[in-house]
């Protein structure tokens, strides 16, 4: 038999904390431009292991949610854990643990990709050598490119080496905003497999998209979110499931409801800028 | 899944990565690329050497102005609009450039302290601000015969050091508190005149000794007055030393400014 010190008996508490604790929970979160509440109210868990979409119309408060919880934007209130870890009282511990692709991209063009890569490495505290660089730019098919300089990308070259940087230090929590817009159906395809893979080895994953296909391709679970707030969440069928009688569904279906017809039955037919 | 996709899965996601990176190869990577940047924008560091250069070769050619101002008071001038040219066209600039491409949300969204990002852009514009003050003593040298002994050389190159912490929180006030490039583009070429203006004027009561002393007490005028005193440090007295205060004192007010209210994301 082995005695048990305190020290370890520490790091199992801590281990089960960790096992038990979601990736992201975000609470009651409301955040304001000015006299402008974009975001009221939302609250949402993302699993361990799990793809979860974000869906809304353009200003319904998507990418304001994603920047609250990044620490881009403070919120007026509600509570953001990541991990365990709360990001307002702990934000660089909280931004340790999760990897970001943002909606633009932003990188300085006047740097390799290598530069970047190995930037970015050494900011999450990852040492990395060229060779190392290389390697890693091998895994999403950028070897060839290392060193070309971020300017001379193209748009799906972009997107690849922002996902690259999202998951350089093997974050538990990846957000991805609109991770493929923009992209043909070839490079969009692709960088969905990506996203599939991450939760393959064991990250989670929040992603915001306008996407019908994309939310049923790859989410687990998808919440709608209009004005501010979110509408519903669920997975994409049950989503369907759930609203299918809606008489603000049943009215815009052509047929069988798809999860088109649920986001714009529950959203409205208004255009939004 | 096979090695091959999980390879380009990545390694599995780090249990806890309970440790924050350390402060040192944060601030190391950040310099190294922020140096590198700087040399890839080579033609914008040579016309910040160039453009003092040609100024001061221009004085030393023409005898009117030779005969206007002592070397020291034209080096010192020429000091000062390479230093502002650098801190306002070019950190300024640069840096609003960078936002507005999202450069800093970017950096933001990572553990690196925001202290260390606006730090190391910082350190390289003092060390541009250096090596165009070493070229101007090196050209002065040759053109103006200024000659410098050992202790006015060091104590010159310690008040560019003062003098690019005022001009460079001159350039961070503008950049933190206008939010557009276009905005700051214009406001960029109305502040260069009144700051580079005000130096010259506080070495003449062209204008009347009011205009004079306003000179004398701007960023520019301070900075000469230190210079000046620097190149000779028998005259160094209470005038560089109100000057140095002064200095610490716009330094601090422009950074806050810049820093405190400074816009990360673009408009």
């Amino acid at each position: 038999m082995r005695w048990i010190t305190c020290n370890s008996l520490d790091g199992v508490w801590n281990s089960l904390e960790q096992v038990n604790t979601a990736p992201l929970e975000v609470r009651d979160l409301r955040v304001s431009y000015g006299p402008t509440r974009a975001v009221d109210g939302v609250s949402l868990e993302v699993r361990a292991g799990e793809i979860f979409g974000l869906l809304g119309p353009n200003g319904a408060g998507k990418t304001t949610t994603l920047s609250a919880i990044e620490g881009l934007l403070e919120p007026d209130s509600g509570s953001v854990t990541i991990g365990g870890i709360d990001r307002r009282a702990s934000p660089r511990a909280a931004k340790a643990r999760i990897g970001v692709q943002l909606q633009s991209t932003g990188f300085q063009s006047a740097l390799t990709i290598a530069q970047i890569t190995r930037l970015y490495a050494a900011l999450y505290g990852v040492a990395m050598s060229r060779q190392g660089a290389r390697d890693v730019l091998r895994s999403m098919g950028l070897e060839d490119e290392a060193s070309k300089r971020y300017g001379q990308f193209s748009g799906g070259q972009q997107k690849r080496l922002s996902l690259l940087i999202a998951t350089i230090h093997d974050p538990p929590l990846v957000l991805l905003d609109e991770p493929t817009a923009g992209l043909d159906p070839q490079a969009r395809r692709q960088l969905w497999n990506r996203i599939e893979k991450m939760r393959e080895s064991g990250r989670s994953v929040l992603l915001t998209t306008h996407s019908m296909e994309e939310a049923q391709a790859v989410c687990d679970r998808v919440a709608i979110i209009d004005h501010g707030k979110i509408v519903t969440v669920d997975t994409p069928a049950g989503l369907i499931e759930k609203h299918k009688d809606d008489p603000r569904v049943t009215s815009i279906a052509h047929g069988q409801v798809t999860l088109d017809d649920v986001f714009i039955g529950l959203t409205g037919e208004d255009v939004r800028d | 899944m096979t090695e091959a996709s999980a390879r380009a899965a990545g390694p599995r996601p780090a249990e806890a990565r309970s440790s924050l990176p350390a402060l040192g190869p944060t601030l190391a990577a950040l310099l190294e690329v922020d140096f590198s940047v700087q040399l890839r924008n080579y033609r914008s560091l040579l016309l910040s050497l160039v453009l003092p250069v040609v100024v001061l070769v221009a004085f030393s050619a023409n005898k009117r102005a030779a005969a206007l101002a002592d070397p020291r008071v034209r080096v010192s001038l020429v000091m000062i609009l390479g230093m502002a040219t650098i801190a306002i066209f070019g950190y300024a600039l640069n840096t609003a450039t960078d936002r507005e491409a999202g450069v800093f949300q970017r950096l933001r969204v990572t553990p690196a302290p925001t202290w260390a990002i606006m730090m190391s852009r910082l350190v390289v514009q003092v060390a541009v601000i250096l090596l165009m003050a070493i070229v101007v003593l090196v050209v002065a040298r040759i053109f103006q015969n200024v000659t410098l002994d050992a202790l006015a050389y060091g104590l010159t190159l310690a008040v560019v050091i003062a003098g690019a912490a005022v001009f460079l929180g001159v350039g961070q006030a503008l950049v933190g508190l206008v939010g557009s490039v276009d905005t700051l583009n214009a406001v960029t070429r109305l502040v260069f005149i009144p700051l580079f203006g005000l130096g010259v004027l506080g070495r003449t009561d062209i204008l009347g000794s009011t205009v004079q002393d306003v000179g004398r007490w701007s960023p520019g005028g301070i900075v000469v007055t230190l210079l000046m005193a620097a190149m000779e440090p028998a005259t160094w007295g209470s005038d560089a030393w109100w000057s140095l205060l002064a200095c610490v004192g716009y330094t601090a007010v422009f950074v806050f400014l810049g820093i405190r209210w400074f816009q990360w994301g673009a408009h």
